[in-house]
């Protein structure tokens, strides 16, 4: 069955639970953006979430479901990829104007996405979402404080957060691309757009931990 | 022995029609058990395969290279004729056919040279119907252009690809048959013999190139598309693998060789460089539309091209043939570079080069039309020589490039052995002396896609033709032969490569058999060349072993084809006592310097009887009857 | 100081002498080359000396030596058909490169393309995509005349831009994957541009992608190498008008 399925669409599949997985991104972003206005507003924000019900369970499902065929499909691909070379060159040299690299660079940046993602449900989904700051507990706040202004969590949050951005740089514009709307008079734009937006998202989730590590301690956090 | 054309007799304008009328027919439910077998996948052959496969013929057809899309047709660059009078500037089928026959320097069959010119139309539609992107104007309609020796529009284009789109859109027909069942394909298979039984051709013998083996085909008929010989010049603007091979071994089979001696050079080709140069390309002669030959005035100048003024440049063409102009026939145009050239008013380091230059044009129209019209003739010349035309002018110099003789066929295309068809450049037909631009990918696919399907029904039809079997004595015989002779030539085992032979044969020919032929040097050729095949017999080395892919093995087949093919051809040369075309014999020229006929003695296609190598082919005659022309000397004043 | 009328290279070549052997990397000398040899003109020099030598030359697949066969080919340093971009290996000059350079030479690689001796491949694979739908289903004869469809100049042109191409796998010897996208792609756009190609449009693409599929090369990442090697230089536009119209 699954060899029926033209290469075209496969990637066209990877494609649209792409963009599905960057719109998560965009609304987690968001979200988390709360944090700059205190623990009120990101607490709050917890509980609409939770209040949503059964919604909230059919987004979580949508999205599960996005990630496993993203993951799925671009694993057979990848699979497929080293099964068409399997003798590979002794020299080789990048043609293409080095986006060969960022290409190169798409499942490595996926699969530390991936890994990490599974230590940031450890970190703040399948816990208690307590936080004590200065011994008074802020719920999930105070938890993302906590995690987030520890080096080591914070650190890998960053690094994770850099792997999205390379593999939305490229895949932005891939997306473009595999449904076939772009052609030459775009797409230089379309290069230019993907890596802005795909960095841009991964320093706007960046700036969350160094703004942590960077008060942490300082009581500024709260009042 | 008297050879006849077979063609129908009555108005010259009607024989085709009537002869479609009057060929037998093969029952539809019949055709399917006919086996056919074609031979090279060019123009001709692939549009042969696909148009005898979508009338229901069990079609099996062999190529040379890996892919059927790499036949050498492949590399024309100019353009096709198609008298479609879309210019309205008085174009017609008759005015193709008359331009052919005089360009051929009334050396072709009338007959022929006609139905060619009624089928160029039906080409044009069967190729856009095809999808073959021809260049247009802005109207949607498709663009014409004038092309060497022609003065209407009339030749359809791609850029400077046309050969190349035209070939893909009969590579897929061909394929779309393959798809669906009609054509087998073999690639990687060279035709070594052909396989005669009861005198008529039924067969072929192929080695299969990756794994060297031989194989027998058998067939009802076979028809060989595989191509010109220009390669017995060894530096020719033909691909590598370019060969006589097959046509020759069917030669030698009893087929017989028409008119060799008539080749045509290429006025625009890239001078030669250096004695490691392993072929000549070709510049489209669709640049001299634009571009203006010349050479200095002064002999041995050595300053820059753009360093000589205008009165001090010689525009030969233009002052010798002030109709015509930079746009003489090809032989025309050739044989006064290389005067210039021996008047040692040549240019580049070797003095063998004359100018092509694109200022006035460029200056006229603009850089922007120039680059629309020859970009990328110009960016190819750039690779190779380095020098930027849009600045420079071009060096040019004449090559080998065309070969008009070939295989003798009648007005079916079908060879004096009964059975073998011959298409294309292959066989003799029709350009006579002398080809005109844009004339060969016309015949090619006049001949495959709209005579052959005729034709063939109408041997098959009305020849007794009994079952043969791929194991028959006859098979094994030929097979057996084709073994000992690739045994022998991988047994000499001696001190020089096949391609330092294949270049000293080269040499004598361009010398002595080349744009211009004298008795004397022709029959010193003839010893040089016995010398050389006798050399090659002794102290040819050829690596490797047979059951495996071997390009030296497969080149030293085809050098030692052009070593016997070469003989005749000079034998050809020096027994036809005239100037024709591309015949230029020294001996026979106006006071002008013209090429000088002899209608009286020499109004015939010369076709050779194989009698053994080392031994004087027998001559046999075709005399050309002119009904509709008259000959006339040929002025491009 | 002016430059040398001749280089020397030392090359280092994948031999293998059928498609079951191991293969390895041989060394030769090439000496007194000239700037203005083509590639493969050096090449047969060295085959040259290689026979003179006793042993069994360099085999490699060449036809027309300009440009258009699309027979020739090589990763020359990793780089197919060279460092110099929109030439075939045999249009590739000498004087692109320097006295005392290394070339690696190595067949395309791929496994939809296994090798066959040397630096020869089997591309065959091209042919069958063909076969299974790059043509428009037209019998000989049965045309009309050839003005009564009208094409505008900017689809014939991009159409004849798509149709440039020479089948010589560049494409899929550069594809970090050894996809074969920009060649179908190109004859899918070739025959959805025109007007004659539309009755089959659909069926076209799907079955031709489908062998491209079965034939085992790889899925296009749009990393875009493919053009950068293709020596006809045509577009990945063509990939992205394929994926639109399957």
């Amino acid at each position: 069955m699954l060899t029926s399925i033209p290469s075209i669409r496969k990637k066209q599949i990877i494609a649209v639970t792409g963009v599905m997985l960057f719109g998560f991104l965009l609304a987690h972003l968001s979200g988390n953006f709360l944090i700059f206005k205190g623990p009120e507003a990101l607490n709050a924000y917890a509980q609409f979430l939770h209040d949503l019900g059964p919604v909230l369970w059919g987004m979580r499902i949508g999205l599960i479901a996005a990630f496993v065929l993203h993951m799925f499909f671009t694993a057979l691909v990848v699979v497929e990829n080293v099964k068409a070379r399997k003798a590979r060159y002794a020299v080789t040299k990048d043609q293409g104007e080095h986006r060969t690299l960022l290409v190169r660079l798409m499942p490595y940046t996926g699969v530390t996405i991936f890994a990490y993602l599974i230590f940031h449900l450890l970190d703040f989904t399948f816990v208690e979402k307590t936080g004590f700051i200065n011994g008074v507990d802020y719920g999930l706040y105070g938890l993302v404080v906590n995690t987030l202004s520890n080096p080591i969590h914070g650190g890998l949050y960053i690094i994770a957060m850099l792997a999205i951005g390379v593999h939305l740089a490229h895949a932005m514009q891939s997306v473009v691309q595999t449904f076939g709307f772009a052609n030459k008079c775009i797409r230089p734009k379309l290069v230019q757009a993907s890596m802005v937006i795909g960095f841009g998202i991964a320093l706007a989730y960046c700036a969350i931990p160094i703004y942590l590590i960077s008060c942490a301690g300082s009581g500024c956090l709260v009042k | 022995m008297k050879l006849h054309s077979n063609e129908p007799d009555g108005k010259l304008s009607e024989k085709w029609e009537k002869h479609k009328f009057q060929m037998k027919l093969v029952n539809p439910a019949n055709k399917r058990k006919v086996k056919l077998i074609v031979v090279g996948t060019g123009l001709a052959g692939a549009s042969a395969s696909a148009s005898l496969s979508e009338l229901g013929y069990d079609v099996h057809t062999f190529c040379i290279h890996e892919s059927p899309r790499r036949a050498h047709s492949i590399a024309a660059q100019g353009g096709i004729n198609a008298a479609k009078n879309y210019r309205n500037d008085g174009d017609s089928v008759y005015r193709l056919f008359y331009d052919t026959i005089k360009g051929g320097d009334f050396r072709a069959r009338e007959s022929n040279v006609h139905r060619l010119a009624e089928n160029s139309v039906k080409i044009i539609d069967q190729c856009v119907a095809q999808g073959v992107p021809f260049a247009r104007e802005y109207g949607g309609l498709l663009d014409n252009r004038s092309f060497g020796g022609a003065q209407v529009s009339r030749t359809f284009y791609a850029k400077g690809q046309t050969g190349q789109q035209l070939l893909l859109g009969a590579y897929s027909a061909m394929m779309k048959e393959v798809n669906a069942g009609g054509v087998k394909l073999y690639h990687s298979c060279e035709m070594l013999d052909l396989v005669l039984v009861d005198g008529k051709a039924r067969g072929i013998i192929v080695r299969n190139l990756r794994t060297g083996e031989l194989e027998t085909h058998a067939a009802d008929a076979v028809i060989v598309a595989t191509g010109g010989y220009g390669n017995v010049f060894y530096l020719s603007t033909n691909a590598k693998q370019s060969n006589v091979t097959a046509a020759w071994r069917c030669h030698k089979r009893g087929a017989f060789m028409a008119n060799p001696c008539y080749t045509q050079i290429h006025p625009t080709c890239i001078p030669v460089k250096g004695d490691y140069q392993s072929k000549l390309t070709l510049m489209s002669e669709s640049l001299r539309n634009d571009g203006r030959v010349w050479v200095p005035k002064k002999k041995d100048d050595t300053r820059k091209p753009s360093e000589i003024p205008d009165e001090e440049r010689d525009y030969y063409l233009e002052r010798k043939y002030p109709s015509f102009g930079n746009l003489v026939p090809r032989d025309i145009a050739a044989r006064n570079a290389k005067e210039q050239c021996d008047d040692g008013k040549g240019v580049s380091e070797s003095g063998l080069a004359v100018y092509l230059d694109f200022r006035d044009a460029i200056k006229r129209d603009g850089r922007k039309a120039v680059e629309a019209r020859y970009g990328n003739l110009f960016d190819m010349y750039y690779q190779i020589i380095d020098s930027n035309p849009y600045e420079e002018p071009m060096v040019i110099y004449p090559a080998v490039h065309y070969t008009m003789g070939g295989l003798w066929v009648d007005y079916n295309l079908m060879s004096n052995v009964p059975g073998l068809h011959v298409l294309g450049e292959a066989n003799f037909s029709d350009h006579g002396a002398n080809r005109l631009g844009a004339s060969a990918l016309m015949q090619g696919l006049s001949d495959g896609y709209f005579v052959i399907p005729s034709t063939i029904g109408n041997y098959i039809s009305s020849t007794d033709l009994p079952k043969v079997s791929e194991t028959d004595k006859a098979f094994e015989d030929a097979k057996k032969e084709c073994q000992d002779y690739i045994d022998k030539l991988l047994g000499i085992k001696g001190s020089k490569t096949v391609d330092e032979f294949h270049r000293e044969l080269g040499l004598v020919m361009w010398d002595l058999c080349g744009m211009a032929r004298d008795k004397a040097g022709l029959e010193e050729a003839i010893k040089r060349i016995r010398d050389i095949r006798d050399q090659f017999w002794k102290d040819v080395h050829v690596s490797g072993e047979q059951n495996n892919l071997n390009q030296e093995l497969e080149k030293a087949g085809r050098v030692a084809d052009y070593m016997e093919f070469a003989e005749q051809f000079a034998i050809d040369a020096l027994h036809r006592e005239e100037s024709c075309g591309g015949h230029f014999r020294t001996e026979h020229q106006t006071e002008e310097g013209e090429a000088k006929r002899d209608d009286e003695n020499f109004s015939y296609v010369a076709a050779w009887e194989f009698k053994g190598v080392g031994n004087a082919p027998e001559l046999h005659k075709e005399e050309l009857v002119f009904e509709e022309v008259q000959p006339s000397q040929r002025s491009y004043k | 100081m002016a430059a040398p009328k001749t280089i020397s290279i030392k090359l280092k070549v994948w031999r293998q002498s059928n498609p079951e052997a191991k293969g390895e990397f041989k060394t030769y000398q090439a000496t007194d080359v000239s700037p203005h040899m083509s590639f493969l003109e050096m090449l047969d020099v060295v085959n040259g000396d290689i026979i003179k030598a006793g042993d069994d030359p360099i085999a490699f697949d060449h036809d027309c030596r300009e440009g258009i066969c699309g027979s020739c080919g090589a990763v020359v340093n990793g780089e197919a058909h060279g460092p110099k971009s929109q030439v075939t290996l045999c249009q590739l000059h000498m004087r692109s490169f320097n006295d005392g350079d290394e070339i690696t030479l190595e067949p395309w690689r791929a496994s939809a393309f296994p090798v066959v001796k040397d630096l020869v491949v089997d591309r065959s694979a091209f042919d069958r995509i063909i076969a299974a739908g790059g043509y428009i289903s037209v019998k000989t004869g049965s045309a009309p005349d050839a003005h009564c469809l009208p094409v505008s100049k900017v689809d014939a042109d991009a159409a004849f831009d798509a149709a440039q191409c020479i089948g010589c796998g560049a494409c899929v010897a550069a594809c970090p994957n050894a996809s074969a996208s920009l060649f179908v792609g190109a004859k899918v756009s070739q025959f959805s541009l025109l007007p004659q190609g539309q009755p089959e449009r659909k069926s076209r693409v799907k079955k031709m992608v489908w062998q491209m599929d079965s034939e085992g090369f790889g899925n296009c990442s749009n990393a875009f190498a493919c053009e950068a090697a293709c020596p006809k230089g045509i577009t990945v536009d063509f990939i992205s008008r394929m994926n639109r119209e399957l």
